[in-house]
């Protein structure tokens, strides 16, 4: 009876193992035993610190218009909080799609917090600022997003392929630039005496329709977020049926291989931090001119960073990244709620946004370790069915000899 | 003038000891981009210790409480590289990734528990630690010397502890078989190996130091430009140590020269805008001057320099 529940212990780690290191499920398996591990090592944290996890997790969940909340404001309900979940996620997808794609070309594009915030300002200054018409107006803000951000991932790129600087230093260098410069102009030019931050965009120019009403319900419609999926669909098809796609993947793989293929490297640098820029930029006016309508000053938007652990939750997919930009969303969208409502200090949604992380680099060593114990426990059952196989055959031998 | 050289200097040796510990690591053949959030974990550490010191002997005054700070920042520093550690050497994780999550998970962890240990100890949700600025003291003799002497006056005390470690850092990888088995693992591990060194143990040991090392160079930022513990600590001086260390060639001596360089760059800059009185915005801008200079330095010299061979592989014997 003992010796049964051994074994089915050591199948169901077998089990388990063979999940995490299989190519085919191995894909959704890691990321889940991130998640799983993420929550209970918060889940441990918030014990020790005695607040109740599971309220915890409630309040993330309400806050993102999953489940009811126990009291509305006046003409709020659940939907209203689901639409503007679904607008600070539409930023964060972009964002984990733009990371994505320099990671695909083994490039680290850690200044997406910068390419949002130029972009986003120079795209309010332009046409925040002007008396466009909406359809002018918003087609003209995606365009100006994508050529800023463009260009600040063409530079970053150039600087790696002919000067050889680190693209994580030249990244993190811009972002501080970047934040000075348009604190310096906001601060300067552009400032609401009230709120200190930069003067509100205008209505038509923003990527999410707000003020509607529907049966009474406050609604805003995050437009940005079709264009985020769809983008997430097309970087897909780009990396994978596509020969430009190929070319990055190839180059992220290992350059000499590539140089070898025929393949131009410093060419598929620039480009692949020129389409991450693109992407950031995308970010930058989804979150600064639709979420928002304004810039807070010498602040970088924390998605850039966060994007970075959707990425590499997702599995560098962009299909995955569409799964995890929702799950890293609901925790950063969900913190001032949840400390509001349960006294937890807000900065929760970071660390575990940073736990996520933790794990998710985990990944290869999990999936080579489960692989190891897969091939081991194969090995032994191998061998104990070998072993009962000589067992047996040497009693028909024992029994043959006997009748002789 | 005095000010372009104190501050200058004060500037100057934090960098410094935050390019040694990325040279430590380097060397050793894990690329470090952890520098920033080591620092920042270090004087989260340092500055949790002083605070509980004054919280429960209510002595604020004392100079030792200083002394325990910085070491238990240098303490606090080296646990959290060993993250770092484990996952590249032992998980051989992507390091520059690696580097990156124990940036954020900085970030998050101590932005975490300073309200936490606030809300506790204050019963005030706040994210600072208030542990002010060191005291400073003047060098006799040296201090009276013309125009270098301002090097010598109203110094921090961590200076001096700065500049004695760099030294024993200096000798310890230039001079000792250590420091000679530390440089080969980030060369060719694999002849490390071969002459039966541990390579894995020795980049483990090279990312402790390396993070004991940021740790102390973050609590000095904490009791010199700083005053606190916050999440401004997050400057990014520990990326402007690791553009420090490419300038310097991977190399200690040639690093700090570029470090002063920062360091000077960056007082006389502050200096200009007092003198020409500009208005508080505009010295703000002058505030990203240190980065762009760092940008342009690394056009310059980045072409030449020559990184360990083996950084950023994890070590796997079976691969020659």
């Amino acid at each position: 009876m003992n010796k049964d529940v051994r074994q089915q212990k050591i199948d169901v780690r077998y089990a388990i193992a063979e999940l995490l290191s299989n190519e085919k499920t191995s894909k959704i398996a890691t990321p889940i035993l991130s998640i799983l591990l993420t929550l209970i090592t918060t889940a441990i944290l918030l014990l020790i610190l005695g607040s109740n996890p599971i309220t915890a997790i409630l309040g993330f969940l309400r806050a993102g218009g999953f489940i009811p909340k126990p009291s509305y404001a006046s003409n709020n309900n659940m939907f209203t909080d689901f639409l503007l979940f679904l607008g600070i996620m539409a930023p964060m997808l972009f964002a984990s799609l733009g990371f994505i794609i320099s990671h695909k070309a083994g490039l680290f594009n850690i200044g997406i917090s910068g390419e949002m915030l130029i972009s986003g300002f120079i795209a309010t200054l332009l046409v925040g600022y002007s008396d466009l018409g909406p359809w002018l107006a918003k087609p003209l803000v995606l365009l100006i997003g994508m050529v800023v951000g463009g260009i600040v991932g063409a530079i970053t790129g150039f600087l790696k392929y002919k000067f050889n600087i680190h693209e994580v230093i030249t990244s993190i260098m811009f972002n501080y630039i970047i934040n000075y410069v348009t604190g310096f102009f906001i601060n300067s030019y552009y400032t609401n005496p009230f709120t200190r931050s930069s003067m509100p965009a205008s209505a038509a120019s923003r990527l999410t329709i707000t003020g509607l009403k529907l049966n009474g319900i406050n609604i805003s419609i995050p437009l940005s977020i079709f264009i985020a999926i769809a983008v997430a669909f097309l970087v897909n098809f780009l990396l994978e049926r596509t020969v430009v796609g190929l070319e990055i993947k190839a180059t992220g793989l290992n350059q000499d291989c590539a140089r070898y293929a025929g393949i131009n490297v410093s060419k598929n640098i620039i480009k692949a931090m020129t389409l991450s820029g693109v992407l950031a930029g995308l970010a930058g006016v989804s979150y600064y001119l639709g979420y928002y309508n304004t810039i807070v000053p010498k602040k970088l938007p924390d998605i850039g960073y966060d994007s970075i652990a959707v990425s590499i939750l997702g599995n560098s997919s962009p299909l995955g990244a569409i799964f995890a930009s929702a799950l890293v969303t609901i925790f950063q969208n969900g913190s001032t709620y949840v400390s509001s409502s349960t006294g937890i200090a807000k900065e929760v949604a970071s660390l575990i946004t940073g736990l996520l992380l933790l794990f998710s680099a985990c990944n290869t060593y999990i999936k080579y370790r489960a692989g190891k114990y897969v091939r081991e426990y194969l090995d032994l059952k191998n061998a104990a069915v070998v072993k009962t196989q000589a067992a047996s055959e040497g009693g028909q031998n024992i029994n043959g000899f006997g009748v002789h | 003038m005095d000010l372009v050289f104190i501050d200058g200097l004060s500037f100057a040796l934090i960098l410094l000891i935050m390019a040694v510990a990325a040279i430590y690591s380097e060397k050793s053949g894990v690329v470090n981009l952890a520098i920033e959030g080591l620092q920042g974990f270090g004087a989260f550490i340092g500055a949790l210790t002083a605070i509980l010191i004054t919280h429960y002997t209510n002595d604020s005054s004392s100079s030792w409480i200083m002394y325990v700070a910085l070491l238990a920042a240098m303490v606090g520093g080296m646990v959290y590289s060993m993250l770092h550690a484990v996952l590249c050497v032992k998980f051989q994780s992507n390091q520059v990734i690696s580097g990156v999550v124990i940036n954020i998970l900085s970030v998050a962890l101590t932005g975490f528990l300073t309200s936490v240990i606030n809300q506790a100890i204050t019963g005030q949700a706040s994210n600072k630690f208030m542990v002010g600025v060191s005291p400073r003291f003047d060098v006799p003799y040296l201090k009276d010397i013309p125009v270098i002497g301002a090097l010598f006056k109203s110094m921090y005390p961590f200076e001096i502890i700065i500049l004695v470690i760099v030294f024993i850092a200096w000798y310890v990888l230039y001079k000792t078989s250590f420091g000679m088995h530390l440089r080969a693992c980030g060369e060719n591990p694999h002849a490390v190996d071969a002459a039966g060194g541990n390579v894995n143990k020795t980049r483990f040991i090279a990312v402790m130091v390396s993070g004991a090392l940021s740790g102390l160079g973050g609590m000095c930022v904490a009791y010199s430009i700083s005053a606190q513990f916050s999440p401004t600590i997050y400057m990014g001086y520990g990326y402007l140590a690791i553009a420090a260390m490419i300038f310097g060639n991977w190399r200690i001596i040639p690093t700090t020269l570029a470090c002063f360089f920062f360091g000077f760059a960056r007082s006389g800059g502050y200096k200009l805008c007092l003198v020409l009185g500009l208005s508080s915005n505009v010295s703000e801008l002058l505030m990203m001057l240190p980065y762009v200079l760092t940008l342009l330095l690394l056009v310059f010299f980045s072409k030449n320099t020559h990184a360990p061979a083996a950084g950023g592989q994890p070590f796997d014997k079976g691969r020659r």
